[in-house]
């Protein structure tokens, strides 16, 4: 184990999944954590944004992501939890909306999304913030190929009808969240 | 029945009186002689009025005896006794009357209605008074010594009778004859010889020669009348009053030489001399009434000590002043401070006097930093454990590090300021050890001489550690040590860098080679800026003699940095190609603000040499493409100057007559001079002085990272909703750096709120709403 670098230890625990992340991963994952933390605050990207839900732990995230000017969505703000598995980055964070989202790659009750960069275009390289980023370009141009709500993907091509249906389910964001 | 029974017992008893009273004499002759002895000696002895206070009725002393013998052997003494002081009683009236007739002589003095300013200064001067309180002395001793029995009654019968008089007399003395005993023993003070007493006194208490003082016979008269164990204490208050008063006369503000041991030689020579006479009067010899006096002399030394003291804790304040100078007040108070126990006072007097006088906005910071070491310093010397100091440096410190430009002081000093150093009032002393901070020196406990430091004693460490340790952290002073390094740095032209070198040296042996690497390598930037200048001189000669440094070891420096213009610019690239041959790896960045450019003006008449900072250089450079500009076109020449500056760099070359404003922000090169300016360029050669270069200050650093955390806490409220304090504070763990309280915190958070930015409820804190 001596002789094995923090790179190659990193290495060896992304193939095999969480079981071999050893102390030392763990500590490499809250430095790039807390380095993309830093990131993220010091350039406030308009609109996303996340932070940590509580000090005693850098894998549950708490995110805003507003709605981009333009869109159908605009105005409105999403709330979405991040949960970063203990091996990150060489796997991608589960995302959902806490914010129910009538959406066509988002699930209106459980949240879950469907996007490529988070299943299978996955790569190490992405961050927090690109993660967000997509997301909200999501919000904007959903992919109505692969659906997760039918209906919306089905209305999305009558903005009034898809706006009522948005604005039925979404609740504002209030301080007890 | 019962009456022969008490008949019989009545002449029982009556038969055994006789029989005593007769002595078995025949007859009645007993009876008649005890019958004599006893009224010849009452009739002796019985009270007179004025009439017999003179002389008492001559008396046969064997007869007498004889009486007395009678009267004992009839073991009727007591009985004769008891009738006696009866007497006594019954004629005190008498004596009552005189003091009466004295007191109120005395009180005349005070109380009676005084027309004229003359007669109540002499009411100030209480000295005709006191003379009636003597004489009422003198009349209550005569008093006792013409009732006094005759010594052949014996001892006892003599203190029974002294005892019932002084009970009588205390009884029917008034309250104000304390006063006046008091004003009495003062003025005793003064009774040296006969030459300084009043006339009254060897007149009422005549003396024999040869005594040591005219108040000698007033002073057994006393004794006599046992006023002097009953006024004890307020004989030695006359000696106290006289102690404090002569100590504040000549000691206050008396610092430059020692008064303790001067005031003990007075006292030794005044008051103890004086004090024999209640105390010592019968010694035989100087030791037996030094013996005598010892009780009473520790007593008065105490209250010598006690009252110096009490008037240097008053003085304390201004005795650090005026350190060194006081040096030897600070020394007796030592001396005092260790007989008597004032070093509560002392700490208490101190701390009130600097809150009032030094911890406000209006002192300067470096007026608080040079008393605080003057404090150090002096309480040093009176308590070398640092006890006081402790107790006393406490709020200073507090008061300092809320100051923001402490640490600047103090490192300013550190390093020895011009300012400072030269004029040789600098914090540091020359010749103090230099000792490295935070070396805490562990008890040797083999040493024999081992004692335990006080339990409130705080760090004993030399004054620049104690000014540094008023922060938590020596990581502050070594940023303010580096930003002020590289000032000086910057300022220095003529390539000396020899005492900063020296300064640096002398701070690693402080603050540890680690700590100061940073300005050992930016010292090492100047020099090797040197000889790299020197080798691109050699390959091509320029004009520009640049510094190189390493960005990662300087502070931040100020960045508003502008291009040159023309010549200057051209000058800098060149010398850039050149550097780049020299260091292909590396790339030079101008920071073309900082330092400065000798040049010479060519005008059609005239020539204007000056030395100028380079924004100068770079706007008169733009006047010689074109004779006149605006304020505007030439910042935009220049680039990114803020317009203030450029006014400030053109209105030097108006004060060199070089420019003329000829309409606000309209500026016009003067190719042949005014008659208003030729006199301006008279004075030649004319220097532009710049301010110390630019460096980005610990304070500003310090807002920087403020905002750095600000933008942590606006992600949090952001996604977490409304948070308390300590959450926020919790929180911010996961911003680098972040080393606030939650005090600060607060503030902060506080700040904020009035800014607008948050609102806090129930303390929940909250990002207002947009």
């Amino acid at each position: 184990m001596e002789q094995i670098s923090p790179t190659a230890t990193a290495r060896g625990s992304s193939k095999s999944t969480a079981t071999g992340s050893s102390l030392e991963a763990a500590g490499s994952v809250t430095k790039r954590l807390s380095q993309e933390l830093m990131n993220l605050m010091l350039t406030s990207p308009p609109g996303i944004s996340a932070f940590p839900k509580s000090e005693a732990n850098l894998f549950e995230w708490a995110g805003t992501i507003e709605g981009a000017t333009g869109t159908i969505y605009s105005g409105l703000t999403f709330k979405i939890s991040i949960t970063f598995p203990p091996n990150y980055p060489y796997v991608a964070p589960t995302i959902k909306f806490d914010t129910p989202c009538y959406h066509p790659n988002v699930d209106i009750v459980g949240g879950a999304i469907c996007l490529d960069i988070l299943q299978d275009k996955w790569s190490a390289v992405y961050s927090v913030q690109t993660i967000l980023l997509s997301l909200q370009s999501l919000l904007g141009e959903p992919n109505n190929a692969s659906p997760l709500n039918p209906d919306a993907a089905n209305l999305w091509d009558k903005p009034d009808e898809y706006k009522t249906q948005l604005m039925k389910h979404y609740r504002p964001i209030s301080d007890d969240a | 029945m019962a009456t022969s029974t008490l008949c019989n017992q009545v002449a029982e008893k009556w038969q055994r009186s006789f029989a005593k009273l007769n002595r078995e004499k025949e007859g009645i002759t007993g009876l008649l002689e005890f019958t004599r002895a006893w009224l010849t000696a009452s009739d002796q002895l019985r009270p007179r009025d004025k009439s017999g206070l003179a002389v008492k009725p001559p008396y046969d002393k064997t007869k007498l005896r004889e009486c007395f013998e009678i009267i004992r052997s009839c073991n009727l003494h007591a009985v004769f006794l008891d009738d006696y002081l009866d007497a006594v009683g019954r004629h005190l009236p008498a004596i009552t009357s005189d003091i009466e007739f004295y007191m109120k002589m005395y009180e005349v003095h005070i109380t009676y209605p005084l027309p004229t300013f003359a007669s109540w200064l002499r009411l100030i001067q209480r000295e005709p008074k006191v003379e009636h309180i003597a004489m009422l002395i003198n009349i209550a001793a005569r008093w006792q010594r013409a009732w006094a029995p005759l010594p052949e009654m014996g001892a006892s019968a003599i203190s029974a009778f002294t005892c019932t008089f002084q009970t009588h007399l205390y009884s029917i003395l008034p309250p104000s004859f304390t006063e006046g005993f008091r004003d009495l023993i003062a003025a005793t003070f003064d009774f040296k010889s006969i030459e300084s007493a009043p006339d009254w006194l060897p007149l009422r208490f005549p003396c024999t020669p040869g005594v040591p003082r005219p108040d000698f016979t007033l002073w057994i008269v006393m004794q006599e009348l046992g006023l002097i164990e009953r006024y004890e204490t307020l004989i030695l208050s006359v000696c106290y009053e006289r102690i404090e008063k002569h100590i504040s006369e000549t000691c206050g503000k008396v610092w430059d030489r020692q008064v303790l041991q001067e005031m003990r030689d007075w006292m030794s020579r005044e008051v103890v001399t004086w004090l024999t006479m209640p105390y010592a009067r019968d010694a035989r010899s100087a030791e037996h009434a030094a013996m005598l006096m010892k009780g009473v002399g520790s007593r008065l030394d105490y209250h010598v000590c006690k009252t110096l003291a009490d008037l240097r804790t008053l003085e304390i304040f201004d005795i650090i002043i005026d350190y060194p100078d006081s040096r030897p007040a600070l020394d007796d108070l030592k001396e005092c401070l260790q007989r008597v126990d004032q070093r509560s006072q002392l700490v208490q007097s101190l701390r009130k006097a600097n809150r009032r006088r030094l911890l406000h906005p209006g002192a300067d910071t470096k007026l608080i930093l040079t008393q605080y070491v003057s404090i150090i310093r002096c309480l040093r010397i009176i308590d070398p454990q640092g006890v006081l100091l402790f107790k006393v440096a406490d709020p200073i410190r507090r008061y300092l590090r809320d100051r923001p430009d402490t640490i600047r002081c103090i490192v300013a000093s550190l390093v020895g300021d011009g300012e400072s150093g030269e004029s040789g009032d600098s914090l540091v002393d020359e010749n103090e050890p230099i000792q490295p901070i935070n070396q805490t020196q562990l008890e040797d406990y083999t040493d024999p001489n081992w004692e335990p430091e006080p339990i409130d004693a705080g760090p004993g460490n030399d004054i620049i550690s104690t000014l540094i340790s008023i922060y938590d952290s020596q990581e502050l002073f070594v940023k303010e040590l580096q930003i002020l390094l590289a000032q000086r740095l910057l300022a220095i032209k003529d390539g000396n860098f020899d005492r900063e070198r020296r300064n640096i040296e002398i701070l690693k042996i402080r603050f540890g080679e680690a700590a100061l690497q940073v300005c050992e390598v930016m010292l090492r930037d100047m020099t090797d800026s040197k000889r790299m200048d020197q080798h691109i001189q050699q390959q091509t000669a320029s004009d520009l003699h640049p510094t190189v440094i390493s960005r990662h070891f300087w502070p931040p420096l100020q960045t508003n940095t502008f291009t040159m213009s023309g010549q200057f610019r051209k000058i800098q690239e060149d010398y850039a190609n050149e550097f780049h041959v020299f260091k292909p790896d590396k790339k030079l960045v101008w920071m073309s603000h900082l330092g400065s450019i000798n040049l010479e003006v060519e005008l059609d008449d005239r020539t204007v040499e000056a030395e100028v900072p380079p924004l100068e250089a770079a706007l008169i450079e733009l006047f010689s493409e074109q004779d006149e500009w605006t304020v505007a076109d030439l910042i935009v020449n220049v680039g990114s100057i803020e317009r203030s500056n450029a006014v400030k760099a053109l209105t030097t070359w108006v004060e060199l007559g070089v420019l003329k404003e000829d309409s606000p922000d309209h500026y016009r090169l003067l190719k042949t001079a005014e008659e208003a300016s030729t006199r301006a360029t008279a004075r030649q050669p004319a220097v532009a002085v710049e301010e110390l270069p630019p460096v980005v200050t610990v304070q500003q650093q310090q807002a920087e990272q403020m905002r750095v955390f600000w933008m942590y806490i606006e992600g949090m409220l952001k996604n977490l909703g409304q948070l308390p304090l300590d959450r926020i504070q919790q929180m911010l763990k996961f911003a680098p750096n972040y080393d606030r309280n939650i005090d600060q915190l607060a503030a902060f958070m506080e700040a904020a709120r009035r800014e607008g930015l948050v609102t806090v409820t129930n303390g929940l804190w909250k990002l207002q709403s947009k």
